[in-house]
Parts: C-alpha cells; structure tokens; sequence
C-alpha cells in the first residue's frame, strides 16, 4: 500500500524512490500547471493520458510525474476557467476526457510564461556573475 | 476573479455535495487502459505492462483526495465534521452542556446589561458638543447642606463679571396651563437665559433662539420641544409665530429643538422640558439677595481655560457678592455637567457593576472547574484515540471546537438575556437614574464578556487535553485516568476555583444582606405621619384668575368644604409641599433670642403653607400647643407659625417654644414680621434615604402675604396646593371622586399626580427597593453557581476515588465515616471560602456606604447570616455526593476496577 502514497513533492516512500531512479527530477509545485498549458496550446485538445506522455516526451524523460496527480491540476484549471473538458471518444474508441485551452487560459499560460522568464533571466544572471564584475 | 470564481464553485460543490468521483474513476480507468496498451506495444508481458501502468499512475487513493480537496473546501469540511463531533459529544453529556451554558449566559448577560446601564448613563458623553467643557455653578452657605444653586439675583452677576466661560446661562424650571394647542394641559417648561442655547451648542431645528435683547425685555417668546412640535402642532413647518397661551399669558413660537435635546435642569440632572422661555428675571426675583437657591447656572469654559482657573475667576465675582450680603458666608464651586449629572447614581451602579463582575468571575471560575473536571474524565478516552493513531492536533482541534460550541451557545444566551434585560431596565431601573432614555446593549461590551468567558472556556478546555496529550499514552490508559500526580495537581487547583466562588459568593451574600437589612430597618422608620388611606392631588390655581390672596383662599376653603361631604372622608387639608412631593422648597428664618455658633450661617427650614385640616388629614402629631384653627384666617389675626420638634429643639433650646417668635429672612434684625409659635408637631422624616434630619415650619396659607412682609409679592398667593385627603374607606376610590370634585369647583383646573399617599411613599423607596432586589437577585445566582461548582468538584472526587473508599469500606470504615468524610471536605472547602470572603467583605463593604441607611458596613448580624447561609448551601450541594460515597458497594466497586 505504501507505495501509492507518493504525491509529488512529497516524501516518497522506497519503492517509488527506486522507480524514479535518480536521473529523474520531481515537478516543482505549481510548474505542472504551466507545463499542461504549454502542452495544450500548442497540441490542441488531449485527454488526460496524452498529456501526461507529451509532458513526459518534452521534457525528455527526465521528468518524474506520478501521472495521477495530473487530475487535481486539470481540475483545479478547469475551475479557474482556464481549461474546458468535454468527454470525446479516444484512439480505441473508448470515452475519454478531452481537455481545451479556453481564451482566459491562454492570457493566463501568457502571463506566467513571462513571469517565468524573467524568473529565469533574473536567476541566470545570478550564476553568470563573477566576483570582477562587482568589483 | 479567477480565484473568486474558483472559491464559489468550490463553495457550491461544497453546498450541494457535488463530487466529480465517477467522472475521476473514468478518467484513471482510462489513463491506465491507455498507459497499459502502450506498454504492450513497447512489448511488454500485458501483466508486467498493466503493473507499470498502475504504478506510474501513482496512488489511486492519494489523487482521489486530492482531486476532492481541490472540487470542495476541506478546511471548512474538517470544521463540519469537528462541529458534529462536538455536538455528539455535548448531546452524549447534556447535563454538563446545559450548566455551561447556564453559566456561560448568565456570565455574559449580567455584565453586558449591567454594563450597558452603566455606560448609557454614566460613560456615555452628554448631548452637547464638547460637554467636556460645560461646568455647572453651585453655591453653598456654610453650615448648610451642600451645594445648592445660585439664588437669583446672582445669576446676572456671574453673567456679568465672570472671564473664565464664554458665556453663563441661568435656567429655573417652572409649570405652565398650556392653552390654544388642542387640550389644554400642564406644561413641564422651563426659564432659561438666552445664552442657554450657544452655551450648550445645540441650534433649534427650525426657527430661531431668543435672543438676549428677548430676554432682558421678558419677550413673551417660546423655544418648544420637538415632541410637543409633534404631538400638538402635527410637525408643521407653519407652528412658526404661531401663539400659544402659558398662564392665560400670549408666547410666540420662535423655534422647535432638536429631538431629544434636554437642557440642565434642577440640581444634577439634564431632562427634557416641553418648552423654554426667557428667563427674564423679574424686579422682585432679583431683590431676593441670598434666598432661595434655586437658580441654575451653567457655562461653558473659554478655550484654554482650566477648571482651576475658572473656579479662581467664579471666587473673584463671588466677592462682589459678598460684599453685600456677609452673613450668608457663601462659597462658590463648580463642577463639570457631566460629573454633576450622574453623581447620584454612581454608588447604585459601581455596586451593580462590582456584583455584576464578580458574577462573571464565578461564572468563569465555575466553566473553569466543568470543564477542568470534564477533560480529567476523559483521559482516558484521548488516550486511546491516541493510541489508535489519531493526531494530537485533531483531539486539540475537535476540543476546541467543542469548547467554541459551548461558547457561542452561551454567548448567544447571554446575549438575549442581555437583551431581555435591558428592554425591561427602562420600565424597572429607578426613575431617579438619569438619561435612562438612552439605554442600549452595549456591544463592545457584549464582545468584551464573550471573549473572556470563552477564553475562559477555550483555556479551561484545551490545557488539561494538551497535559494529557502530552502524557504517555501508555500511562494514561494503564492508570486508568486517574490517580496520577497530574491528577492531585488538577484536584488542588480545582478546589482552589470553589473556595475563590465560595468567597466571592459570600461578597455578594453579605452586600445583598446589607442592602435588605437598610430596606426592613427603612420600613420600619416611623416618617412621622401616618400615609394610609389617603390621597393626595396637585392643584394649581393660574394667577390670572387667582390674583389676590383673598381668592386662593377662598378657593381651597369651598374646595375643602366640598371635599370634607365626599362619604368616607374624616379630614381634608392642603399643603404647598407635602411629604416626598414638593420638598424643594425651603427658606431662611431667624428665630427670636437664637445666637449663632461662630462661622454658622442662615438657619433654613422646609416650609410648608397649609390651609384646612393638614395635620389631621396626615396624622401628624402634635407634641405641643396647637393646630390651626379658623381664627388664625381672620383678617389681622396675629401672625402664627407651627415648628417641628427639632426645630424647636435646636432653636428654642432650654426655652418653652411656644410664645416665641420666629422670622422669615436672614436674620432676627431684619424688618420683617414675626410669627408667634403657636404649636410643635412630630418631625416629618419623608426621605429616609437622605438620612439628613431637616427642620419644618408651617404657617396658615392665609398669612402668606403678612409673614413674608416685603418680600410676599415674590412668593405670591402660592396657586399650587396639594390636597391632602383622609377617608375611612378605600383610598384608591376617592381619587375619581377627587377629580370630580374639583372640576366642579372649577372646569378648567388641571389635577395632576393624583395618588394615594402610600403610592408617593413607595415612589421614595424604589430606588432601594430596587437595589435591594437586584442585589439579592446578583447573590442568589452567585450562590447557586458556587453550589453548582461544589456539587461538582465533590462529585468528581467521589467518583475518581470510589476505589479508595471501597477500599476504606473494605477495612471497616462505615458507611457514616465515609459520608462524613465527604461532607467534611465539602465544609473544609466552605470555611476557606468564608475565610476569604470575610476578609474580602472587610475590605470592600464599606464602598455600599452610601447605600445604606441606619446599617453599618460591617453589620454582625449580617455577616453571621451570610456565613450561615453560604455553609448551609456547601453542605446542601455536598449531599448529594456524600450519599452517593456512603453507598459504594466495595465488593463491586473493587472487581470492576
């Protein structure tokens, strides 16, 4: 039982550990959520399944998601207005659910791809300073 | 928005109960079909792939809640369940639940209505804009009662010559028959200087303020109230230069006041009136130098003034004073409106205010031992809650969250009490307090009183769970929750919170016994007439129709002969004041051959004008001499007067009174006529509650003019009499009967404070009966929660030691030892409140001082009493539980362990 206990970020039991292998990196809180906007913007409507692999093939394997907690994310966007889902028939004809960046969705990927840049360039600038240009 | 958005789908799903677990299962089911084919594809064994599958989905459980955390709220679902956890708690002990509550509400609802009482009419700021610098002027003579008002001719003095205030106003309250404004009727009006209105700040509503030309002219112009704007002009705006009749008397209305605007008024009060006029002292006001304190004056201090300084500059103008009338040995002092206004009712509402408090302590310290109690009991069960895995900060949670139900239960009981109280304050607190009108539930108060008790409530209830939680868990479930150090420590500390109610309890008992041993020995005071089976009615004769002497005497000798026909009736006499009613009036008298001490000022007595049968119709005795009689009305009968034995007494001292003479006026040398003392009666002690014996003379109403001399056209023919009637029947019959008769003898008099002589007694006593009961009501709550609280300690031992006493019984102790022992604790307990409680009683009886009459702080007899009752109360709540010891079957309560 211990081993479905694994929720991202959290202390992770043995087993999991072991299948995450150390290669892997655990998803910062919160970055999921842009990762599902990105993948939907620029993939178009996917089920839950096709985003989890696409977040899996973009970020080249090297990213661990336990794949369930994708659902609390899609939810969570769902509700804020930024995704809207609809059940669609998936590739072996079975229902799924399919999930579509909303307009408000795509301001919203907008605004925290620019947050995130200037996180980025802001946090880059500090790893490319060196202790002459201060002097 | 978003987030705002977000928020009301969770709140609706949380409402509604929406759960999204199929559509989630679905998902998952397809996720992992998915998942799994793809790993076939990649060549995998299907079960191997369905296992990777699986887990790379991660736990099914842990996303399921955290799909469900993000569709509701689960902070407000974990306080749901909390609270339905409390309830079923307090639903599984409702006696425990229902005596805190009790508790809680009684705590909370006594302070808060006391409380708002005691702002309303002693915190709360006065109607005016910065009250703060309004004073009012007092002088004093020496020798003589307090602080009394300004006689008039020194108002326009201070008006004059003061610098310290921007201006002062001098005001008199005065009766008028209002007619030309629909039924006529008696108006409670008021003289004032046109000054009044700048000083207090306040502008009329509509209209204009007289002016001060208007009132050195004595303009016959009218401010009126905004009730009487309402009731008798239906608020038009036209009441404006409208005429209204005061006395027969044409007054424009100039101006309507605000609602609720209420002037100073008397001495120590602001009240409202029906209408203001100038206040244009007349020529024969202002030659009364030094008589008659009865004006008021009130000012407002210049900006930068201190009380200091004006009272400096009042000393200055009071020389000029002084310069003229020596004798009179006056001092001047002031004092701020607001202090002034509710001075009297201080010691009634700090007493309230102090039991009220104290109830809130017992009430705290009462929760405190429920809970303290509660929580030791179950011990046992957070132990095994946590020995079953439940956190330390759910039980914490959940005993909080019980401990807010009790609480809010109790704060919102407490809260309608307070309600209930305060509605039914108007119609029982004494009419004496005053701005009554203003009394509300005063909410930072409410909150204030919450707060504590439920900090109480929250302390109480969370320290013993957070000792326990702390506390091996082992050892709480093997000790069986009892019986540990933890245990004794928890057991002092609860028999400390009885003795502290005890003592306080005994507090209450004592003041509530001083207070109802002041009201039996007032009831017992002989008033010095006999106020049963009669009636008593004001009259009062408008000037204009009544304007010689002649007249008014006429009048009440036909109304007396009229009245004397009425079956029933034994005697009927009138009086310018009559006991209780009216007893403001007094004046200065010499009496013949009396030297005065060094430094001794005016003598001054109550006097009384009487026609008819006064003594008669009010029982009081005659010690000496005679009563009135027919001859003493002749025309150019020699002028007579009737003194009260203390008069007699103090003025007469050594000498037979009767056949002396005595003066109205300041001293024995001025020119005025002297009365000859033809009787001594008993001395009339009206107002037990003063406490102050007063002199009293009397003279026949006939003589009015002659005695005063000079001076008879200031008093005038003196119009307004109270009828006194004595009937051997029922007094409350009569007074229709009374009404009738006068309207009789003239269609067009008002009669007004019609009343039986005991109703107008019971009137001066209803601010003790009040205080009385209130404090008595205080002290039997306070009692009944200190038995609450013995009750339960002893209960609580009883049951934690059963063993012990099974064991004792065991060994031979009988059941009586046993039951003794119990009782025994209960009374060690008792005796160490009464301990405290005494010296506590020591310490701060005497604050009731001024409440009581002919009883001594520290009364014995009350003490005693107070004590006995208190123990007999411990040993009461004790008894439940000694018998419950006396019968523990040892056998049983020895295998059950």
């Amino acid at each position: 039982m211990e081993m479905w206990h694994s929720p991202v970020g959290s202390q992770k039991s043995k087993e999991a550990v072991l299948y995450s292998m150390k290669s892997k990196k655990d998803v910062q809180p919160g970055t999921l959520a842009l990762m599902v906007l990105k993948t939907l913007d620029v993939l178009g409507p996917l089920h839950g399944y096709g985003i989890a692999r696409r977040i899996e093939q973009i970020s080249g394997d090297q990213l661990f998601v336990n794949q369930g907690t994708l659902y609390p994310v899609l939810l969570r966007l769902e509700q804020e207005g930024a995704v809207e889902s609809d059940w669609g028939p998936s590739q072996n004809n079975r229902r799924a659910r399919f999930y579509r960046l909303t307009r408000a969705g795509r301001k919203l990927l907008e605004t925290e791809k620019r947050d995130w840049e200037l996180t980025a360039a802001i946090i880059a600038r500090f790893f490319e300073v060196k202790a002459e240009d201060l002097a | 928005m978003r987030t705002l958005n977000r928020f009301l789908i969770r709140l609706r799903n949380l409402v509604t109960g929406r759960r999204g677990d199929q559509r989630l299962r679905e998902e998952l089911e397809e996720h992992a079909a998915l998942q799994t084919e793809e790993n076939i594809r990649a060549g995998m064994h299907p079960e191997e792939a369905r296992r990777r599958a699986q887990l790379k989905l991660g736990g099914v459980e842990s996303v399921r809640e955290q799909y469900h955390a993000e569709e509701g709220l689960p902070l407000v679902e974990h306080l749901i369940c909390d609270l339905r956890f409390g309830l079923r708690q307090l639903k599984k002990s409702p006696g425990f639940a229902a005596t805190a509550v009790l508790t809680l509400s009684l705590g909370i609802g006594g302070v808060t209505a006391v409380f708002s009482v005691v702002y309303a009419v002693l915190l709360r700021p006065l109607p005016y804009p910065q009250a703060s610098r309004l004073v009012v002027l007092h002088e004093a003579m020496a020798h003589f009662g307090g602080a009394a008002n300004l006689s008039a001719p020194d108002v326009p003095v201070y008006q004059r010559n003061s610098h310290a205030f921007t201006a002062v106003a001098g005001f008199i309250g005065e009766g008028y028959d209002v007619t030309g404004a629909g039924e006529p009727f008696r108006a409670d009006a008021e003289r004032v200087s046109a000054q009044m209105f700048p000083v207090l700040g306040v502008a009329p509503l509509l209209g204009r303020r007289f002016t001060r030309q208007e009132d050195e002219n004595s303009a016959s112009v009218a401010v009126i109230s905004y009730s009487l704007w309402k009731e008798r002009f239906g608020g038009s705006q036209h009441v404006l230069g409208r005429t209204i009749d005061l006395d027969l008397r044409p007054y424009t209305i100039i101006g309507v006041m605000p609602r609720g605007f209420e002037t100073p008024s008397g001495l120590g009060a602001i009240a409202a009136h029906d209408l203001w006029v100038p206040l244009s002292l007349t020529p024969t006001e202002l030659k009364n130098e030094a008589n008659d304190l009865d004006y008021g004056a009130v000012a407002r201090l210049k900006a930068g003034v201190t009380m200091a300084q004006a009272q400096q500059d009042a000393e200055r103008v009071l020389k000029i004073i002084q310069a003229k009338v020596p004798e009179a040995h006056l001092s001047i002092s002031l004092a701020g409106l607001k202090k002034q206004t509710v001075q009297d009712a201080r010691p009634l509402l700090r007493t309230l205010l102090g039991a009220v408090v104290l109830i809130l302590l017992i009430a705290c310290a009462n929760l405190a031992n429920l809970l303290l109690v509660r929580a030791a009991g179950r011990r046992r069960e957070f132990g095994m809650r946590m020995a079953l895995g439940a956190a330390r900060k759910t039980i914490l949670r959940q005993l909080l969250m019980e401990s807010l139900l009790l609480s809010t239960a109790g704060g919102v009981a407490g809260l309608g009490m307070a309600a209930a109280a305060v509605h039914w304050a108007g119609a029982v607190l004494p009419g004496s307090l005053p701005r009554l009108g203003a009394i509300a539930i005063d909410w930072p108060v409410a909150l204030l009183a919450s707060g504590l008790v439920g900090a109480t409530g929250v302390a109480c209830g969370l320290a013993p769970a957070l000792a326990s939680a702390k506390a091996d868990v082992l050892d709480s479930l093997r000790e069986g929750g009892q019986s540990t150090g933890q245990g004794r420590s928890q057991h002092r500390l609860r028999s400390a919170l009885v003795v502290g109610e005890m003592a306080l309890a005994l507090l209450l008992l004592v003041g509530a016994g001083l207070l109802l041993r002041s009201f039996a020995r007032m009831m017992e005071t002989n008033p010095g007439f006999r106020p049963e089976r009669t009636v008593t009615a004001s009259v009062a004769l408008p000037k204009q129709a009544y304007p010689t002497q002649e007249k008014v005497d006429e009048f009440f000798r036909n109304l007396g002969a009229r009245l004397q026909e009425l079956p029933g009736v034994t005697e009927v006499g009138f009086g310018s004041n009559i006991p209780v009613v009216g007893r403001n009036s007094s004046r200065l008298f010499a009496a013949q051959d009396y030297v005065r001490r060094p430094g001794e000022s005016f003598s001054i007595a109550s006097n009384y004008l009487t026609t008819g049968e006064y003594f008669r119709a009010l029982k009081i005795p005659l010690i000496e001499g005679r009563y009135f009689s027919a001859a003493d009305d002749a025309v150019g009968a020699p002028l007579v007067v009737i003194v009260s034995q203390s008069l007699a007494k103090r003025y007469f001292a050594g000498r037979d009174p009767i056949g002396m003479h005595i003066k109205v006026g300041p001293n024995y040398q001025y020119r005025m006529p002297p009365m000859q003392v033809v009787g001594v009666v008993g001395d009339v002690s009206d107002n037990p509650v003063g406490g102050k014996q007063d002199f009293e003379m009397y003279e026949p109403l006939s003589q009015l003019a002659a005695d005063l001399g000079p001076m008879g056209a200031l008093i005038g023919t003196k119009g307004n009499m109270h009828a006194v009637v004595r009937t051997t029947g029922d007094p409350q019959a009569l007074e229709g009967e009374l009404r009738r008769v006068v309207h009789q003898a003239n269609p067009t008099l008002a009669v007004t404070d019609v009343q039986t002589m005991e109703e107008v007694m019971s009137s001066t006593e209803a601010p003790r009966r009040f205080n009385t009961w209130i404090l008595t009501s205080f002290a039997a709550i306070a009692l009944g929660l200190a038995m609450l609280g013995i009750y339960g300690v002893l209960a609580y031992a009883v049951t934690e030691r059963t063993r012990e006493i099974a064991i004792r019984m065991a060994l031979g102790a009988t059941r009586g030892e046993v039951e003794r022992r119990t009782l025994g604790g209960a009374m060690a307990l008792g005796l160490m409140g009464v301990g405290v409680g005494l010296a506590a009683s020591v310490a701060l009886t005497r604050y009731l001082a001024s409440l009581l009459y002919e009883v001594k702080p520290l009364d014995g007899l009350t003490l005693a009493g107070a004590v006995v009752v208190l123990l007999a109360c411990a040993a009461t709540a004790a008894l439940l539980p000694a018998r419950r010891a006396a019968s523990v079957d040892p056998m049983q309560a020895l295998r059950s362990e």
